[in-house]
């Protein structure tokens, strides 16, 4: 498709990569693999919903096909699947946070007069990133012990 | 501008989500077996604070994540008449999910 014409038409240029951009295009920043974790965290987590409402919906037929279905759950691979969905949530809460701040600029600080070698507010404001790593390891080392314990 | 007010909804949305269902999870987690037991779950139907709890969180997490999802969708560079399309079936699908979830908590209560 003509580019002038894609964007003529859809005020954008055309997405060219897809999905498959969400892996390589080039240099990646670390926080452009966060944008790609936090998709596929998010995706998971959708159908992680999906399959709890199927789940809970079993509640509409009584005690006994809850029960069942409670006994099922609590089995092994399924605690470990559990710890999946936590892992997940913790990562894409932390993070969601960090796209709040930084969408929203309350991370950016004071504009700075660009000078060489030059510097994207990003990278300025990398610790901002970092913390937010260290609180997710911190939770997902949390969350794994009370799994175990 | 209607863009801009759908994604400080899911901002909102996601803030909230942060709480409730971390408050979820942790209730779930901490309370083991016993949060999930037939008499735990028909004890908690009765209330009527969980009840809002799980409509606001049905109503908070269907919006957070069929917006979430439109968003990686229109990604994709769709044409105008497929993203008005979405836009629609996500619309109906979200509240064919919110009608059904809801309606568990509520007969229940």
């Amino acid at each position: 498709m003509d580019m002038k014409r894609a964007r003529a038409r859809t005020g954008h240029l055309p997405n060219r990569l897809g999905v498959k951009g969400w892996a390589w295009a080039g240099r990646y920043t670390l926080e452009r693999y966060l944008y790609t974790l936090h998709r596929v965290t998010g995706l998971g987590l959708l159908l992680y919903l999906s399959m709890h409402l199927i789940v809970n919906g079993l509640r509409l037929g009584g005690e006994e096909p809850w029960t069942d279905a409670m006994g099922v759950l609590g089995s092994g691979g399924f605690k470990a699947g559990e710890y999946l969905v936590v892992a997940a949530f913790t990562i894409h809460a932390l993070n969601g946070g960090r796209l709040i701040l930084q969408h929203l600029a309350f991370t950016f600080g004071k504009p700075k007069p660009p000078v060489y070698p030059y510097v994207d507010v990003m990278r300025r404001r990398r610790s901002l990133t970092w913390i937010v790593l260290g609180l997710i390891a911190v939770g997902l080392v949390f969350a794994l012990i009370e799994f175990v314990v | 501008m209607r863009e801009t007010r759908l994604k400080i909804l899911q901002y909102v949305t996601g803030a909230g989500l942060f709480i409730i269902v971390g408050y979820h999870l942790w209730f779930s987690q901490m309370g083991g077996d016993e949060a999930t037991s037939w008499e735990s779950v028909t004890e908690r139907a009765q209330s009527a604070g969980w009840l809002v709890f799980y409509i606001l969180l049905l109503v908070f997490v269907i919006y957070h994540g069929l917006h979430g999802l439109r968003t990686i969708v229109l990604e994709l560079s769709l044409p105008d008449s497929a993203a008005r399309t979405l836009d629609w079936v996500l619309l109906a699908v979200g509240l064919a999910i919110l009608g059904y979830a809801a309606y568990i908590p509520i007969s229940a209560f």
